[in-house]
């Protein structure tokens, strides 16, 4: 059994690819939340991954996240905020309250 | 719930009386469909499934039997009972039970039965079971009584329990009080006699001496019965050390007594009575086991202490009949002693001076002229050296005794020295009819012995066996064995019977009935000669067998031990000197032979016979001398002694004399004092009382050494008194004096000087400046110093040395300051002798003022040794007695021992050292503490020395005396050091003795004390109940100090049904054995009613109305609290208990005070309230007892706030450890003086979650730990942080550490102090290295670790890997 994540991608009319995701993201799931980058980035566009709705983050989460690190804009909550820094995405991480 | 049915609504839960119940064909019992019960038998029934507790309902006119699975176990054989008539049920106590049930159905009153006695058939026999029950009325609808609700206690254990103790503690309390083993063992049966509820039989059997029993080697010392049993199998139970339990008793004995039962035992006990110190057994017990009770482990341990207890008891009495044993044997010793001194001169001094008298007089009287007559009288003046050495042999006899004889030691070729020995016996023993053969090969290097201690053996048994074999051999052997000279005297003689061997050495001991060449002898012989080996570190043994003949064996080490001096350059001994030393022996045994014609001076010896007329000699114009004597000898020798100057008239007794001198006036009479018919006295009274001879001059002649004879003497008259053996020359001068200058002479001098002499004290005159100047012969016997040595300046040789006895120097002072100053007086002073020891005088002295000399003083001594030891004897005992009647410890008792010791002696210190199997002795010394290795060198060696020294017997060496004693644990050698070459006299080894058997009894009984303790602690902590504590928790319990001080204290933390914790604190009044029992009674009815009710103010009000009915429960004082640990609610109320403690992470208290009331039972019927706290995350709390914090000399106030604070600073420690801290930090000096219980807690309770390594785990995981850390106060980013770095240490385990193992366990705690949270994730596999190729990504998960956890520490062993991740919680940190 997986932990549930929900994960939808669309693209805004600017060429950015909007990756969004809801619930856990960890081991379990992970494999999944790396395909859904994949395909968004599968074309070189840049990517938004919307976490603000995820409550859980964990390595295997920030490992999907990292090889996209240079065309990559995240938004996420507080929560997240340490763990984005340990792994160096502050500076391309937006948070919001 | 919906699709379980009714079933489900009416007997809720699981377990198997529940699944019963819905199975149960209800509607064909008498109690109907459960759909129409009534609701309160609903609500009952659905109380009882769901407790844990015993619980049963009755119900209908029949009392229909419903009940849980509790009380399945309870019931036994008779389970399954459901719906069945209660009288069918427990049919056998109905008879108790039945009209109990009726009343509360008749009167809806509530019963309470404590302990009842039920005697029960639930498992096949008939069983003694006690029971604490309530039963409690259910009503209808209607309000009437239908039933009957009961929560039961099975109290039996407890109940046995108390009545084991109560065996234990009355066998225990008989230590001391029988002094033999038989009376022991008596006692022993008789108190088991009193607990035949838990023994209904006991007999005794005690190892026989002998050994000739039919039994076994057993003989039965007590019985229970007066019948006793024969054919227990004791025997067996002797030779293999292991206990026997009997389970067919009955079968095999018939009924034996059965207690208070119904039914004779069937099971029983035999078991050994171990020695001390775990040595063989003594004896056995026979221990039945009541029928009532099955005899099972616990029981089986109970006899196995009744066993101990016993042997104990055998143990001290056999102890006690060795030391008195030993006491005798001392008492003898000391007897045999003074036989033989006072033996001493009545023996000797008449022969001496018939040898010695004629001797010198014949010397002087022949001149250089006649060579060879001179040289036969050198012969005899020898012998009579000789003699007078043998004398003064005896005397060093007393001498080896008391350790001062030493030997001379010179290099001897022993094979010729006894060769030439053997020699001169050779004559004697031919003569004798006898065959005589030496065989003295020469040894391979010479031997060290005293030359004159070495002839004293040889002849001495050379002697024996002449004188014991009256045909046949002697034989005299001399070899060499393993490094040692063997010399072999044997004989075909008598023989000793066997009986006699064992004191044949003994001094004075003579064997009786033995056919021999003369009756004569001492006894002292072989003892002086086992003693003389003995200085020569040898051995000596003896073979003998009745009319075969004896054999005497010595055996010498070639070389004189280190230490002890050999002359050197020794001459080789000469013939001469042999045949001197020999002669005495030789000259001895010729007597013993029958007369030979070429022996007329041996015949001589033997004496002639001669009429008894008065007869006259001698010229007739000479002095006139009337000599009267019975000893033809005497009278021949001093008639030739006088006859050259006098006329002399020889009579036999004193009516010849008093005859002879009526007839004719002498101008002297002399006499022997005793005399058959008229003795000297009566002749001198018969004398003066006669005008005609009152004013004849007499002179006694006495043997009696004793003053107070010459005393008697010149009393009647005597004009003078000469004392055997006296010289030729002195005689003749008294003769001449009396003769000559009689009347010249003032009876008044003689008089001062016979009285001073005759004083039975000591006498001394001393000079204005204290010089000694005159002394007497008693004086000179006290202390040693003679006339010879007069005048005696002060200070006196015989003061104490200042050097090593300061205090007895001191005394002597102050004495002679007493003697220079005042007129008179008295004192007490220790005095040195001579020889060095030790004697206590008490002196009387008065100034006399002289014309001429100015001031003198006179006084005497009285020895008073004796007495000062035996009032030392009896004060040291004394104070010992007082110490070892209040030491309860063996530790108290040794080290207070040890210090009687060294006041006693002036001790330097007393050292005691305890082997047991350690490598090295623990060890005591008086005054300051020691340990093993920084002892002294030479001190160890003593101390390890000694353990090879018989019991009890002093070890005196160079500066100081060590004994061995017993000890429980092991052997116990005690050293005393004494100052300045300071020696223990016999007498101080004498009391040494007997203080170290006092120590060893007293050590005995102390160590049956701490057992007892032990005993007592085990089973109270039995009563406790296990110490399984619900997570989250630690608790503590100390009893009070020793000794022997058992609790009133308690804790009990429940795990209530609902998922609340309820914790109950108590402390009933007093903490001894009676506080423990009313504790545990009160204990279990704190639980009954919490799983009734979990409410802490109802609760303590029905205890109120329970602990009215338990006598000393008034004035318990309970906490009781009920936790939510989801919440950390508490709800609590305090029946007269000190107020609960909540220390918080900032470093605030709390106190839980509210809901406050009276201890229990105090007043009648009062309200309890209940007050509600929550504890705060990260806050303790701490419930305890008084003890904790109570303190004689200030108020409880500042108790509870140092516990607080204690409380508070512990605050990071993890529970266990501030439990331990807690204990310790509040400990008065000196140990808790009261019983402790305290319980602590702390909120949240550790998260401890196992699941199967899968990534399927990972979310729910995740959810519990979430939900415990939002019960930890943390802040969201804290909380977030923990949660992600928990989640990798997991999802590692899951990925890395079961790779090889999917399923596999894995283990997630964390816990939270004040200011610390830890997360512990284990599993048991192995990781890979960060950044490994395989498994690339993963290696992100242990920085992330680190980066959000302050310390991260990953542990990889064998077992698995186990990660442990803290953070710390910042004070600002809402809490």
């Amino acid at each position: 059994m997986t932990t549930p994540l929900e994960l939808s991608t669309r693209h805004d009319g600017n060429g950015t690819t909007v990756v969004t995701a809801a619930g856990e993201i960890d081991m379990s799931n992970a494999a999944r939340f790396r395909d859904a980058l994949s395909q968004a980035g599968a074309d070189g566009t840049d990517i938004t991954v919307d976490l603000t709705k995820v409550n859980y983050l964990d390595s295997a989460g920030l490992t999907a996240l990292l090889p996209y690190a240079p065309r990559i804009r995240i938004i996420a909550t507080p929560v997240l905020a340490p763990v984005l820094a340990v792994s160096g995405l502050d500076p391309v991480t937006t948070v919001v309250p | 719930m919906r699709d379980g049915g009714w079933e489900h609504l009416v007997f809720p839960g699981g377990g198997e009386m529940v699944q019963r119940m819905r199975d149960y064909p209800w509607e064909e019992s008498a109690l109907g469909d459960p759909r129409d019960w009534p609701s309160s038998l609903r609500t009952a029934c659905r109380i009882c499934l769901t407790s844990r507790f015993p619980m049963i309902v009755w119900w209908g006119p029949e009392l229909r039997f419903l009940y849980n699975d509790a009380y399945m176990p309870l019931l036994g054989d008779k389970h399954p009972a459901l719906g069945l008539p209660g009288r069918e049920v427990w049919s056998e106590i109905w008879n108790t039970i039945g009209p109990m049930l009726d009343s509360v159905l008749s009167t809806g009153e509530a019963t309470w039965s404590e302990d009842l006695l039920l005697p029960m058939r639930r498992h096949a026999y008939w069983e003694e079971t006690y029971w604490t029950y309530s039963y409690s009325p259910l009503h209808d609808e209607t309000g009437t009584v239908c039933g009957v609700f009961t929560a039961v206690t099975d109290s039996t254990e407890q109940v046995v329990g108390r009545r084991r103790l109560a065996a234990l503690q009355d066998l225990g309390a008989q230590a001391g009080r029988g002094r033999e083993v038989a009376e022991v063992c008596d006692l022993a049966v008789r108190t088991l006699s009193r607990a035949g509820q838990v023994v209904p039989y006991a007999a005794i059997y005690l190892r026989d001496p002998d050994g000739g029993f039919a039994g076994g080697g057993a003989a039965l010392a007590a019985s229970s019965t007066a019948d006793p049993v024969p054919d227990w199998p004791v025997g067996q139970v002797l030779s293999t050390g292991q206990p026997l339990t009997l389970t067919d008793v009955t079968q095999r004995f018939g009924p034996l007594p059965s207690g208070d039962w119904p039914d004779p035992p069937a099971e029983a006990m035999v078991l050994p009575l171990r020695g001390d110190g775990g040595g063989d057994p003594v004896g056995v017990i026979v221990l039945a086991a009541t029928a009532g009770r099955a005899l099972d482990a616990a029981y089986q341990d109970f006899l196995g202490l009744v066993a101990r207890q016993t042997a104990a008891l055998v143990n001290g009495a056999i102890a006690y009949q060795a030391q008195l044993h030993r006491a005798e044997e001392l008492a003898e010793l000391d007897h045999a002693k003074t036989t033989f001194f006072s033996n001493i001169s009545h023996e000797f001094r008449t022969p001496l001076t018939l040898i010695m008298g004629p001797v010198e007089e014949l010397r002087q009287r022949l001149g250089p002229a006649d060579g060879a007559a001179r040289a036969e009288l050198d012969v005899i003046h020898r012998n009579g050296l000789r003699l007078g050495k043998l004398v003064n042999s005896l005397l060093d006899f007393s001498r080896i005794e008391a350790g001062r004889m030493r030997a001379d030691y010179e290099p001897v070729d022993l094979s010729a020295f006894t060769a030439e020995l053997a020699s001169v016996f050779r004559s004697a023993i031919e003569r004798a009819g006898l065959a005589y053969q030496v065989d003295c090969p020469a040894l391979s290097s010479p031997v060290d012995v005293d030359r004159e201690m070495w002839e004293k053996i040889v002849l001495n048994l050379l002697s024996n066996a002449l004188k014991f074999t009256i045909e046949g051999a002697v034989t005299v052997t001399l070899s060499e064995k393993d490094g040692q000279a063997l010399l072999r005297v044997a004989d075909t003689g008598a023989g000793i019977p066997r009986a006699e061997l064992p004191r044949l050495f003994d001094r004075f001991y003579r064997v009786q009935n033995v056919r021999a060449r003369s009756n004569e002898g001492s006894g002292i012989g072989l003892a002086l000669v086992r003693e003389l080996v003995g200085l020569h570190h040898g051995t000596i043994s003896v073979e003998s067998t009745e009319r075969e003949g004896t054999a005497f064996t010595v055996r010498l080490p070639f070389s004189h031990p280190a230490g002890t001096e050999t002359a050197p350059d020794a001459e080789p001994g000469d013939s001469s000197s042999v045949l001197a030393a020999a002669d005495p022996y030789v000259q001895e045994a010729m007597r013993w032979l029958p007369p030979d014609d070429g022996a007329a001076d041996v015949a001589a010896a033997v004496g002639v016979s001669e009429p008894e007329q008065a007869r006259t000699a001698g010229a007739p114009g000479a002095p006139h001398v009337l000599l009267a004597d019975d000893n033809a000898d005497m009278r021949e020798y001093l008639q030739r002694l006088l006859l050259p100057g006098y006329r002399v008239t020889t009579v036999t007794d004193g009516l010849a004399a008093l005859d002879a001198a009526r007839s004719r006036r002498p101008d002297l009479v002399i006499s022997d004092v005793m005399m058959p018919g008229l003795d000297g006295l009566g002749l001198v009274a018969a004398l003066r009382a006669d005008p005609r001879t009152a004013d004849v001059p007499v002179l006694l002649l006495s043997a009696r050494a004793g003053q107070e004879a010459a005393i008697e003497g010149l009393d009647a008259g005597a004009d003078d008194y000469l004392v055997k053996p006296f010289s030729a020359a002195e005689l003749l001068a008294r003769v001449r004096t009396s003769v000559q200058l009689s009347r010249m002479r003032s009876q008044h001098a003689r008089w001062r000087a016979a009285l001073i002499e005759s004083l039975h004290e000591a006498f001394y005159l001393c000079g204005p400046d204290g010089t000694v100047l005159e002394i007497n012969s008693a004086f000179a016997d006290m202390l040693g110093y003679g006339a010879v040595g007069l005048p005696y300046p002060a200070p006196h040789p015989w003061w104490p040395d200042q050097q090593s006895d300061p205090e007895g120097y001191r005394m002597a002072q102050d004495a002679y300051r007493d003697i220079g100053e005042r007129p008179g007086g008295s004192f007490t002073v220790p005095f040195t002798h001579r020889d060095g020891h030790r004697v206590w005088v008490a002196g009387i002295f008065n100034e006399v003022n002289d014309q001429d000399n100015g001031r003198l003083v006179v006084g005497t001594l009285r020895d008073i040794t004796a007495e000062h030891y035996a009032i030392q004897r009896d004060s040291a005992l004394a104070a010992l007695g007082h110490i070892l009647a209040g030491a309860a410890s063996m530790a108290d008792t040794l080290r207070d021992t040890l210090g009687e010791l060294h006041r006693l002696w002036h001790a330097r210190r007393v050292v005691a050292a305890i082997w047991t199997d350690e490598a090295s002795p623990s060890v005591t010394a008086s005054g300051r503490d020691v340990s093993w290795p920084t002892l002294p060198e030479q001190m160890r060696g003593a101390l390890a020395g000694l353990r090879d020294q018989p019991p009890l017997i002093p070890e005196v060496a160079s500066g100081g005396a060590g004994v061995r004693l017993e000890h429980p644990s092991g052997t116990l050698t005690i050293w005393i050091d004494l100052t300045g070459g300071r020696v223990l006299t016999a007498e101080d080894q004498t009391l040494l003795s007997l203080v170290c058997g006092r120590l060893g009894q007293a050590l005995h009984r102390a160590h049956q004390i701490d057992e007892q303790r032990e005993t007592a602690l085990a089973l109270q902590r039995a009563i406790l109940g296990p110490p399984q504590l619900p997570i989250g928790f630690s608790a503590r319990y100390e009893p009070a100090t020793r000794p022997l001080e058992v609790g009133g204290d308690w804790h009990d933390i429940m795990a209530l049904p609902d998922g609340r914790i309820a914790i109950v604190v108590g402390d009933c009044v007093g903490h001894d054995l009676g506080a423990a029992t009313v504790m545990g009674q009160l204990r279990s009815a704190c639980r009954a009613l919490l799983l009734q009710d979990a409410r802490p103010g109802p609760m303590l009000a029905a205890m109120d109305r329970f602990a009215a009915s338990v006598p000393g429960a008034e004035f318990t004082t309970v906490f009781c609290a009920i936790l939510d640990p989801a919440t950390g609610q508490l709800t609590y109320s305090a029946a007269g208990h000190p107020p609960g403690i909540v220390a918080y992470p900032d470093g605030g208290t709390h106190l839980l005070e509210s809901a406050r009331s009276f201890p229990l039972a105090t007043v009648p019927q009062i309200e309890r309230g209940e007050a509600r706290w929550t504890l705060p995350p990260r806050s303790t709390l701490l419930l305890y007892t008084d003890g904790l914090v109570e303190r004689r000399d200030r108020c409880l106030t500042d108790g509870i706030a140092e516990a607080g604070a204690a409380v508070v600073a512990g605050g990071e420690d993890s529970l266990e450890d501030l439990a331990t801290q807690l204990m310790r930090r509040l400990t008065p000096p000196g140990g808790y003086g009261d019983d402790v219980a305290i319980v602590l807690y702390r909120h949240p309770a550790p998260l401890d979650l196992s699941f199967p390594a899968g990534t399927g785990q990972l979310r729910p995981v995740r959810a519990r730990l979430r939900g415990w850390l939002d019960g930890c106060g943390l802040s969201t980013l804290l909380a977030q942080d923990a949660l992600v770095a928990a989640g990798e240490a997991v999802a590692n385990a899951i990925e890395h550490g079961h790779r090889d193992l999917p399923g596999s366990q894995i283990r997630l705690q964390a816990t939270v102090t004040a200011n610390l949270l830890r997360i512990t994730v284990a599993d048991t596999g192995h990781w890979l290295a960060p950044g490994s190729e395989r498994i690339p990504y993963r290696g992100k998960g242990i920085p992330l670790m680190r980066a959000l956890m302050d310390n991260v520490s990953i542990d990889a062993g064998q077992a698995g890997t186990t990660v442990t991740m803290d953070v710390r919680i910042a004070s600002d940190n809402p809490a």
